[in-house]
């Protein structure tokens, strides 16, 4: 078990490595200028070209690249083109909005999902197929569809909840914004996991030995079906955090994910390459907690 | 447009007799930017207190001007800077920090007389000095100013005279300086320490002498502002003594429209910026709210690159310019939000000339249809597209994927069909087509600026800023080359207009451009609020203001 949670972290170096890299080639072989995008209509071709110069933007990119490396590896991730403020500074103050909505959507979603999930395959025919029906249309609604359905509905219509800004009142309709695709998901594969080990023989002989069906469904079938689902939840936390994204420009939380699109519309390289390095961070440590918890779970995983 | 009555304390009549011998003594005008009060100006008490929020559609990436490029960053901190000088109601240059001030005959020698009771937001007094240290600051290379130093000209010296008379030389006269300093979203006036003490910090939480101080950014969110409790400096055309009467003003960033609508009309905010153009009929209708209307300071186009086939025949631009149906395009950009344009510049911005309406060429297909022929273009496989030396009219035009491009390039692209040219449309986002359209990737664009002076001819017409700039056309004419740096060069008003009045001819006639439309802005005001003024360059005076 050690060995392979030492495994796990030594591999997250290449990982983000690979990672910078990748983000810098593509930021930087995109066209366009960062200055020129931060001065706007308001510029002169000389004052563009003399802030490239001074922002060392017109050096070769390899000598860029291994600045920016020797730089992080000190803990500097360089300042932003537009502000002109750390860009670690910038990121800190609004990765915990980002991480307060995904995290709360995240628990949300797996309260939800397994409750529904079990409750389906535990049930009748006729709960299972209301329960999927509501877990298709999960699915099957975009972000800033039912975003704004909801603001319109219950900030508007019935004045609830507030429409934009931060505060727990302000949390509840993101949350369940960005939380119903991925308790859906959560939902129907529950489900599946559920009806395939409520099939299996052990699980026949747990009804024979005389045990209630509650026991049988949460102590003993429950725990086999989770396997599947824990990968799930941990593949669903990259889908959240990227869901963040729209859902903070609908609901305008001061979050990270609205961030990185105006700092990608702006080509604002060290705000982009800070954003994707942090974010790339996170959706490994939590992959890697989903694949400790699954060795957890899962003794046969350990001992690989 | 008529010369303004005042110089600071000078009237006319003192000028004609005689100035000040070897000073000429600048007569500022009235402007065709002016200000709209808000809410009727009532007798009776202005209630103290209180607080407003408005919601914007971004967030400045800083409010240090000095360093910034967004527009929205200066709106919001002309409430926490002030200008050397002001522009009234009737759109006439006056005193404000600066109580007077002279430009030499040869229009490089600038000299302010200062007010002698200013005081920054941290006590540090207002004077020379501190002018002087915020020019230097923005003329300093360490400072990368992105907009701030192109503001201020070719500059030479900043020199103190005496504690509130400060001296600023150019190496060549540059007119638009004028407006410039009284714009101070980025010559702004800062404390010199405060900025000291700040550092890099000093882009979040600026000092300045305005009636309301930066409180805190909450970033992402909110920028609060709380009334400046010694001011007592405010234009003598507001009418208003002492601090203003709000105490909190709030600018919130609300991205969304749909969000940003709703939360305007469940009043979570006061004031609604950047309103979409259909939204504004059903706010006019109900009555509830004030609907503040004016033509921004900016123009829509089409572009040609002149280097580029089909377009570097003149006579095919000339043609094209015909074809196009103004006020169709107008429609279906904006819903009719604006008018039609025919110059480079906007009916509210200085030296506009009303004659370009009749001066420039009107839709007429016919026409346009002639033209072509008489320049070797014709349809000979009958294929609706006309061909020349065997290769089809047909050319990509190039934007952002804004909607209002998009609509308005559609109507074009339909125009064009009709009279055997086929235009394709391309869209990008707004850097890559920066990028493309520099690098002459693309033979034609829809573009548009928001700008106040009319310099900026020079960023978008100059030969210098092709590859680098904002010559997209990548136009290079001596002549215009010539008309541009006269024009910023002229300090004289009257010599001026003459200037601009023929290069907005001559940018007609040779035809690179394609101006379309000149928005218009509407902010909405929840009808709590009194004696605000809405200033044509798109933001609000709060000073004098008061709330329920």
């Amino acid at each position: 078990m050690g060995r392979y949670v030492l495994r796990r972290v030594v591999l997250i170096i290449p990982v983000l490595f690979g990672v910078s890299l990748f983000t810098f080639l593509m930021i930087h072989l995109v066209p366009g200028d960062p200055v020129r995008v931060m001065m706007g209509t308001s510029g002169s071709a000389e004052d563009a070209e003399r802030i490239r110069n001074e922002l060392g933007l017109n050096d070769p990119l390899h000598q860029q690249f291994i600045r920016y490396i020797g730089h992080v590896l000190q803990g500097d991730f360089g300042n932003s083109i537009r502000s002109g403020q750390p860009v670690l500074r910038e990121i800190s103050e609004r990765l915990p909005s980002t991480l307060e909505l995904t995290g709360v959507a995240m628990a949300t979603a797996v309260v939800v999902g397994l409750t529904l999930g079990v409750a389906a395959a535990a049930s009748g025919p006729r709960a299972d197929a209301a329960i999927m029906a509501f877990a298709l249309l999960g699915i099957s609604m975009p972000y800033f569809w039912s975003g704004i359905l909801l603001i319109l509905l219950f900030g508007l219509k019935l004045d609830w909840f507030p429409i934009a800004g931060t505060g727990p009142m302000a949390l509840v309709l993101p949350t369940i914004t960005l939380a119903m695709p991925a308790s859906a998901v959560l939902a129907r594969m529950t489900r599946s996991s559920m009806l395939e080990v409520l099939n299996q023989d052990f699980v026949r002989t747990a009804r024979a030995k005389g045990l209630r069906e509650r026991v049988v469904v949460i102590r003993h079938v429950l725990k086999n079906a989770l396997i599947p689902v824990v990968t799930i939840i941990g593949l669903q936390a990259g889908t959240l955090l990227a869901g963040a994204v729209i859902v903070e420009s609908v609901f305008s939380r001061p979050g990270l994910g609205r961030y990185t699109v105006t700092a990608i519309q702006a080509r604002d390289f060290p705000q982009v390459q800070g954003i994707v390095l942090v974010s790339a961070a996170v959706y490994v440590f939590v992959n890697l907690t989903v694949d400790l918890l699954y060795a957890f779970i899962d003794p046969r995983i350990r001992y690989q | 447009m008529e010369p303004g009555m005042f110089i600071g304390k000078w009237n006319r009549r003192q000028l004609l007799m005689g100035g000040a011998g070897a000073m000429t003594v600048f007569l500022p005008f009235a402007s065709a930017a002016r200000a709209t009060p808000v809410g009727e100006a009532e007798t009776g008490t202005p209630k103290d207190g209180g607080e407003w929020t408005v919601g914007m559609l971004e967030e400045p990436d800083t409010l240090d001007g000095h360093k910034g490029g967004t527009r929205v960053g200066g709106d919001i901190m002309r409430n926490v800077v002030d200008g050397l000088m002001a522009k009234d109601h009737d759109g006439n240059y006056v005193p404000a920090l600066a109580e007077s001030w002279e430009v030499s005959e040869d229009g490089k020698t600038w000299t302010f007389k200062l007010r002698k009771d200013v005081t920054f937001h941290d006590g540090t007094p207002f004077n020379a000095e501190a002018v002087k240290f915020n020019f230097d600051r923005i003329l300093d290379p360490a400072t990368k100013s992105a907009v701030a130093i192109g503001q201020l000209g070719p500059a030479d010296t900043t020199t103190v005279i005496d504690e509130f008379t400060f001296e600023y030389k150019l190496k060549e006269p540059f007119a638009p300086l004028y407006l410039n300093l009284t714009d101070c979203g980025f010559t702004s006036m800062f404390s010199p320490t405060a900025v000291a003490a700040a550092g890099d910090d000093f882009g979040r939480k600026p000092v300045g002498t305005g009636p309301f101080m930066v409180e805190e950014w909450i970033q992402g969110d909110r920028i609060v502002l709380k009334r400046n409790p010694n001011y007592n400096w405010a234009p003598a055309f507001l009418g208003h003594t002492g601090q203003a009467n709000i105490e909190t003003l709030t600018f919130r960033s609300i991205i969304e429209d749909a969000s940003r609508i709703a939360a305007f009309d469940a009043g979570e905010i006061d004031q609604l910026r950047s309103a979409p153009p259909s939204e504004i009929s059903r706010y006019d209708e109900s009555g509830d709210y004030w609907v503040i209307k004016n033509l921004a300071q900016s123009v829509q186009t089409f572009e040609f690159n002149v280097t580029l086939a089909p377009f570097d025949d003149l006579a095919v631009r000339q043609a094209l310019m015909y074809a196009v149906d103004k006020q169709s395009v107008l429609e279906a950009a904006v819903d009719g939000v604006g008018v039609v344009a025919n110059s480079f510049l906007s009916p509210t911005m200085d030296y506009f000339w009303p004659g370009m309406d009749d001066y420039a060429p009107k839709f007429d297909p016919a026409k346009a249809s002639e033209l072509l022929a008489a320049a070797g273009w014709a349809d000979s496989d009958g294929d609706g597209i006309l061909e020349k030396d065997g290769v089809k009219f047909s050319f990509g035009a190039f934007m952002m994927s804004i909607e209002q491009f998009t609509n308005a390039a559609q109507v074009i692209q339909s125009n064009f069909k009709d009279i055997g040219v086929e235009m394709t449309i391309g869209t990008a986002e707004i850097a890559t087509v920066i990028s493309e359209l520099q690098q002459s990737k693309h033979q034609a664009d829809v573009f548009g600026y928001i700008y106040a002076e009319p310099d900026i001819a020079f960023l978008w017409f100059h030969s210098s800023q092709i590859g680098n700039g904002l010559n997209f056309p990548h136009i290079a004419d001596p002549k215009l080359d010539e008309l541009i740096v006269t024009g910023r060069q002229t300090v004289d008003i009257t010599a001026r207009a003459a200037i601009y009045e023929e290069m907005q001819k001559y940018v007609n006639d040779i035809a690179f451009w394609i101006p379309l439309w000149t928005p218009e802005n509407a902010d909405i005001f929840n009808k709590r609020i009194h004696n605000a003024s809405y200033h044509s360059n798109g933001f609000t005076i709060y000073t004098a203001a008061w709330v329920d």
